[in-house]
């Protein structure tokens, strides 16, 4: 495969020169240059670039006006808005015009790379997700198992259940929000989280509303850590969490049928934990 | 919790469900509550991320979710609560919930996010929803009976 074709639109000549060098650095050719939406189309049809960048505010049409110009001529074109521009208003009328990156300036490089790629790859990201969060889960789990009641676990793949599955007793529910949303899922027994109470707080729980208040919490701890992980990884997922809702008190089947899931099976001295975590497939490539 | 975020959502119900093909859409009770809330036998829970937070619950009892479902699928008939009806409660309940951050967004908070939903089927379960205070909305929605739980903070 050849080297990437890019095309500048910046009405700022220094700004052109910064962002070429830049992308020659990282292997890229640069096959054109506008200005404006002054020989924008001629400029892409004789070049024929892999992605164009994008500034916003130019004189006369902005940048958005030009990613329209250029989405009508070919809707296939890969545009990356980089501006110092960066609100939610922006992001979200890049989004309506089906802009496929957004980058703020001053461009870090590595993030640049990174969105100049997924473009190019829309299902890296995702699959790159998927991949990371089902160590980032397991090892967050496990650190807080260990954090919290001083002892360890073992993870068995070979009985991990496929979602939808039915509650051992207690089932959290955590949302996740972010260029990619998703939830965790994670459900135990009733006496395994009375023990992981008791070892916790050093004594048995006062009331089975403590217990379910330890399980929302620990899910929340579990969640927030392995998300943090994923974001530290890869700063583009930009990954929140919701508070926990506890079920409890009858059999209940859990689905998310949106969801690509993976799920965690851990045995520790207290009982069976089971987690489930999966995410959304989306296009987002923001920075 | 305030009780005017129970607005957006109950406007999102109202406006949402007639463009998915029911017709007749009554509210018939509201009632502010704790945090418990008891699943009649379906519910799809929606988290809600933002300046305010928390989760909303569309639920019905099974053989009214199993209704629902079929209207949303021009009237297939489902005799269980099969991948393609849960499938069908999931895109209401995302879109109710995208539309009803929509509202707020209107009403001065914009910024909120959802996440996708996750449909608990158990009746009698309990749901401790992650906020003190919940609104529940009672509807009618074509003859099926619908509850709506808000739980913000």
């Amino acid at each position: 495969m050849g080297k990437i074709k890019m095309m500048i639109v910046d009405d700022s000549v220094f700004s052109r020169t910064v962002l070429a060098d830049t992308f020659r650095r990282q292997g890229y050719e640069v096959v054109g240059e506008a200005s404006g939406l002054n020989q924008l189309v001629e400029t892409y049809d004789c070049c024929k670039p892999d992605v164009v960048t994008m500034d916003i505010a130019m004189p006369g049409a902005d940048g958005f006006a030009c990613s329209q110009a250029l989405l009508a001529h070919d809707p296939a074109a890969k545009i990356i808005m980089i501006s110092s521009i960066k609100d939610p208003a922006s992001e979200a009328e890049a989004l309506r015009i089906g802009i496929a990156g957004y980058v703020q300036k001053p461009v870090e490089e590595e993030a640049l790379k990174r969105v100049v790629e997924y473009t190019l790859s829309p299902d890296a990201p995702f699959e790159k997700l998927l991949q990371l969060s089902a160590e980032a889960f397991k090892e967050s789990l496990a650190q807080n198992v260990t954090r919290l009641t001083k002892k360890t676990i073992a993870f068995s793949s070979q009985d991990a259940q496929d979602p939808p599955f039915t509650s051992q007793g207690i089932t959290v529910v955590i949302g996740i929000i972010g260029n990619y949303s998703g939830s965790m899922i994670m459900d135990l027994s009733e006496a395994t989280a009375a023990k992981m109470t008791e070892a916790i707080l050093h004594h048995p729980a006062k009331d089975h509303e403590e217990i379910l208040s330890m399980s929302g919490e620990f899910a929340n701890l579990v969640a927030g850590i392995a998300c943090s992980m994923l974001n530290k990884l890869d700063k583009s997922f930009r990954l929140r969490v919701s508070p926990p809702s506890v079920v409890y008190g009858a059999p209940t089947e859990v689905v998310s049928p949106k969801l690509q899931a993976h799920s965690i099976n851990a045995n520790s001295d207290y009982g069976r934990i089971y987690v489930s975590v999966g995410f959304k497939k989306g296009s987002l490539l923001w920075t | 919790m305030d009780i005017t975020w129970g607005t957006p959502v109950f406007t999102a119900i109202a406006t949402v469900l007639p463009q998915i093909g029911f017709n007749s859409i009554e509210q018939t009770s509201i009632a502010a509550g704790n945090n418990i809330y008891i699943n009649a036998g379906v519910s799809v829970n929606v988290s809600v991320i933002g300046s305010i937070k928390g989760s909303i619950l569309i639920s019905s009892t099974l053989d009214g979710a199993m209704q629902f479902a079929s209207k949303m699928m021009m009237g297939m008939p489902v005799t269980e609560l099969d991948g393609m009806a849960q499938s069908a409660l999931s895109e209401m309940g995302n879109m109710v919930c995208a539309y009803a951050c929509t509202v707020f967004s209107e009403h001065g908070m914009p910024g909120l996010d959802v996440s996708p939903p996750t449909i608990l089927i158990g009746e009698g379960a309990t749901i401790m929803v992650p906020a003190p205070q919940t609104l529940t909305a009672s509807f009618t929605v074509d003859a099926i009976p619908l509850r709506v739980c808000v739980g913000l903070t």
